[in-house]
């Protein structure tokens, strides 16, 4: 995105005529009460840089969960690295990112959607950078361009609240789900703001048919008329489900089985028999990163096999190496086989945008009529 | 008074400056500090935006704002629609709640008018985020309310719950009607019973007397909070997302930047201010058609006492009705914060009691220090806000200059546009030395969001200012002027001291409402300076709803402790200047 120079130039003469105009009549002294509080708005005091020992800041979209896990073992390794997270959700980490380009405030993002890490990727926010473990993970999971790589994967699966439904209702696969009984079952985390909801959903139409996609707007009018509501964020959709405004969601696997284990949640889930739609959760370097070498540090780090093994333990996260010792996994991995279900991603990619808005503006509410 | 305007006849400076300041440019002078910080830190960012909105792929064209305004792509224009129809509707709900309940608490006396008057100050302490969540918690599908109705009279589905537009129109009115209700209150204080009385006498009805001399009386304040309303419901993003009103604009500026089309959302953030600018000059237009200054001398307002035994017992259970609807979202909060987490399911009340949150709060240091990190931040805002915005609204009431509109939408403008985009704005002008930051990089500093909740909450300020200085006549400031008192002596001793009511609901409101900015603070804080509604923010987002809720009922105590102060110390200021 460059900017006209013109515009600048246009900018900084009216600016200067501006400013004369204000200042006719500039030999007068002002009286004393126009204290401009400018003085007070910018003495700014100097922006904290690297003094002695290193440091390190991270954007995270994790749940906390999970950082306070990892944190204090890469303290204990590299007590030297003074590391400052700011935790945030993986839209606001691209603002901050995109809004920071010219003078980047952080090193590291931990926590992005395929889709938030290409935006970014794209434009031109995110540094190259090829860790050591790179052929360990499959071409699908990483940016051929080395900005991004996914550090776990998320199948999404189906959602239940196991109090509000009995074993035998559950659905079992995708075509159950519209299902004229489940009619105003389904609560839907909003899906256009949500990366997660948008790719299940182009998965849903890709299913069909990639190249027709109205046997895809079809199917998913049916879910719509089962919809009873699309709430704002995650938060308001794990509340509804509690409270059995809702019983049956789509959502990914690690987030169903943290918030039912270490939140108290009362959520179940279904391995779709088709398969389900994996999506990857990755990490990257920001571009101009001030603590370059401790931001490395932190991605081999994060990306070691005993913190992978262990997230994967006690955390429900599926790492995206493949080379991690199935006997270092939890017996629920070892067990699921995770079948994708078959899709093209740049296909995906390609036609998201106009699904989406197709989705938006004629089925989204209306699949009841 | 006396005593001090017999010092003024003074030797030689004063009157230098009496004949400077007479002078038609010394105006300019005043007001050019005022044009250029508004230059730096609204209108050079602004300008970056709409730049950006008219740039597609480096070249100067209009292409976002055809696609904006295309018929075939109609969500842009059910945005634009859906978000000025509520904002209408919540500046008229917002208008009868707050003037009417202004108007009773200043005018009559009843049994619970004092309490009432401090808890109708309450809803502006509801913190913005977890308010609305109360709001669902208590009237939505699975609220307290309509299911204790539904257990009461054994329904099979909930009676009623709180939703779509009605949903918004109830929250907007409970967090905003306040702007209309202090502005309104400060105006009333003003207000001389004695042209009521007049009016009374020559044979006016009730009505007659409200439409003809009350409301044309209330009209700088009623266009003020008109303003700040008609913007902030504009520019509101989470109540209509909760109650399922997706496509509004500042949803669609979200979705654009999501998208990663950055042109089109700074076009829709441009047509966000250009609807909002329109509405401030048709207001402007309004109030200039009128005229309502009072010759007030000082009166006191004297309060009718409800004297019939039925009056009161009627006024007595309103005025409890009233503090219920009043109280209950934040008990709500109460209720919430000493729950234990996720067990609060289908019963009607949480099943489970805690006091760990609150342990956890006043143990751990960790918790503790969002909330000084906050209350620093704002007052250090809210000081610059007075500041700038008295002198604002002084020189828009007061001083005759070229650029009066101007000055005014400058100043309303970031009112007006989403958080987002404002902290946006001001990263990408102050993510690198610019001479308006004295070459200093402010991101990543301190100063940044103090910066930001000074330009965001300085229209709160400067309207309810101007609007108490318009109501206000200027020969009273002549006359101290001719007596030959200073410009600055008269500014202190009487502009000042009258103006005071409208100053101070304006630094309150201010103040509050720099505790409880999230939007654009979540976009700069820095680890050393986490603000509580981040804090509440990071606690929602790992669903620890009991820490979040008590922290939110932390932040309505010290809000409440703020309030009744700042009550205290009017009280006490108000009788030496009447």
């Amino acid at each position: 995105m460059k900017k006209a120079k013109w515009i600048h130039g246009l900018f900084a003469g009216s600016l200067s005529l501006l400013l004369a105009a204000c200042g006719g009549g500039g030999e007068a002294q002002p009286t004393a009460n126009q204290a401009s509080p400018q003085g007070e708005q910018t003495s700014a005091e100097p922006a904290q840089p690297a003094e002695g020992s290193k440091s390190l800041v991270i954007y995270t979209a994790r749940d906390k969960n999970i950082f306070e896990i990892v944190l204090p073992k890469f303290k204990e390794k590299y007590p030297d690295i003074e590391v400052e997270t700011l935790e945030m959700g993986a839209q606001q980490i691209l603002e901050r990112v995109r809004a920071e380009k010219a003078n980047p405030q952080a090193d590291f993002w931990w926590g992005g959607t395929q889709s938030a890490l290409s935006t970014a990727a794209k434009e031109g926010l995110l540094e190259s950078y090829k860790p050591t473990f790179a052929d360990k993970i499959p071409a699908e999971y990483k940016d051929p361009q080395d900005r991004w790589y996914g550090e776990m994967l998320l199948p999404e699966v189906i959602m239940y609240n196991p109090q509000a439904l009995k074993p035998e209702e559950v659905p079992k696969d995708w075509d159950d789900l519209i299902d004229p009984k489940y009619k105003d079952k389904i609560v839907i985390r909003g899906v256009l703001p949500s990366g997660t909801m948008r790719t299940i959903y182009g998965a849903m139409i890709y299913r069909q048919d990639p190249n027709d996609p109205q046997k895809g707007y079809e199917w998913l009018k049916k879910l719509d008329a089962n919809t009873k509501e699309y709430t704002q964020d995650p938060t308001n959709l794990y509340l509804k489900l509690d409270r059995q405004e809702g019983a049956i969601s789509l959502w990914n696997l690690q987030d169903i089985l943290l918030q039912s284990k270490k939140n108290n949640h009362p959520f179940d889930f279904v391995y779709p028999a088709s398969g389900a739609p994996i999506l990857v959760d990755g990490v990257g370097i920001v571009k101009g990163a001030k603590n370059m070498d401790a931001a490395q540090k932190f991605y081999e780090f994060l990306f070691s096999p005993e913190i992978a093994a262990q997230l994967a333990k006690e955390r429900f996260q599926f790492p995206s190496r493949t080379d991690i010792s199935k006997d270092d996994l939890p017996d629920f991995m070892k067990n699921l086989e995770l079948k994708p279900l078959e899709l093209d991603w740049d296909v995906m990619a390609e036609k998201d945008k106009e699904w989406m808005e197709y989705w938006d503006q004629n089925i989204k509410g209306k699949g009841a009529q | 008074m006396k005593p001090e305007l017999q010092q003024t006849p003074l030797p030689t400076l004063p009157k230098r400056r009496v004949s400077f300041a007479s002078s038609p440019y010394f105006v300019y002078v005043l007001v050019a500090p005022l044009f250029l910080v508004l230059l730096a830190y609204v209108v050079y960012p602004l300008f970056q935006t709409f730049v950006a909105s008219v740039q597609v792929d480096g070249r100067l064209s209009f292409e976002n704002y055809r696609e904006f305004f295309s018929l075939e792509h109609s969500s842009n224009l059910e945005a634009l629609w859906t978000s000025i129809y509520i904002s209408v509707l919540s500046v008229i709900t917002c208008g009868i709640v707050g003037v009417s309940l202004a108007f009773l608490l200043e005018r009559y006396e009843f049994p619970g008018r004092k309490i009432l008057s401090v808890l109708a100050l309450v809803p502006m302490a509801l913190p913005p985020l977890i308010g609305v969540l109360s709001f669902t918690f208590l009237y939505g599908e699975s609220g307290i309310i309509p299911r204790a109705l539904k257990e009461l009279f054994q329904l099979e589905q909930v009676p009623f719950s709180l939703k779509g537009v009605w949903g918004v129109l109830v929250v907007h009115t409970f967090t905003m009607y306040t702007y209309f209700f202090m502005t309104a209150s400060a105006a009333i204080k003003g207000l001389d019973p004695s042209l009521e009385e007049a009016a009374a006498n020559l044979g006016a009805n009730r009505l007659t007397i409200w439409r003809r001399v009350i409301l044309p009386m209330l009209t700088p304040s009623i266009v003020a909070s008109s303003l700040l309303v008609f913007m902030i419901a504009m520019a509101s993003y989470t109540a209509p997302l909760v109650f399922g009103i997706d496509r509004t604009m500042t949803m669609q500026v979200y979705l654009s930047r999501t998208n990663g089309s950055l042109d089109m959302a700074a076009t829709q953030s441009t047509i966000l201010s250009v609807v909002s600018i329109l509405f401030l000059l048709l207001m402007r237009w309004y109030q200039g058609a009128r005229n309502y200054q009072n010759m007030s001398k000082g009166i006191s307002v004297h309060r009718t006492e409800v004297k019939s035994k039925t009056g009161k017992y009627v006024a007595m259970v309103l005025s409890f009705i009233a503090m219920v609807i009043l109280l209950l979202p934040i008990l709500v909060l109460v209720l919430i914060s000493f729950s234990v987490d996720g067990t609060w399911t289908v019963q009607i009340l949480p099943p489970e009691y805690t006091v760990s949150h609150y342990l956890e709060l006043f143990t751990d240091s960790q918790t503790w220090r969002p909330v000084v990190n906050s209350f620093k931040l704002s007052a250090i805002a809210t000081a610059g806000i007075v500041v700038f915005g008295v002198a604002a609204a002084y020189a828009m009431v007061r001083l005759p200059f070229r650029g009066k509109t101007l000055l005014d939408v400058l100043i309303m403008v970031p009112w007006a546009l989403p958080g987002t985009v404002v902290a946006i704005n001001l990263i990408t002008a102050f993510s690198e030395p610019t001479i308006f930051s004295f070459q200093q990089v402010l991101i990543g500093t301190f100063w940044m969001i103090p910066l930001a909740y000074f330009v965001r909450h300085l229209p709160l300020v400067f309207r309810s200012t101007s609007a108490t200085l318009l109501q206000m006549d200027r020969s009273v400031e002549e006359a101290a002027r001719n007596l030959g008192a200073s410009w600055w002596y008269s500014f202190r001793r009487v502009v000042l001291p009258m103006a005071l009511s409208g100053v101070l609901a304006g630094t309150l409101l201010a103040l509050v409402q720099c505790i409880g900015e999230f939007v654009a603070s979540i976009l700069i804080f820095t680890t050393k300076t986490i603000p509580l509604s981040v804090a509440v923010y990071q606690r929602m987002y790992s669903f620890e709803f009991g820490t979040a809720c008590a922290y939110g009922v932390l932040q309505i105590l010290l809000i409440i402790l703020v309030l009744f102060v700042t009550k205290r110390f009017i009280g006490d200021k108000n009788g030496p200047v009447i």
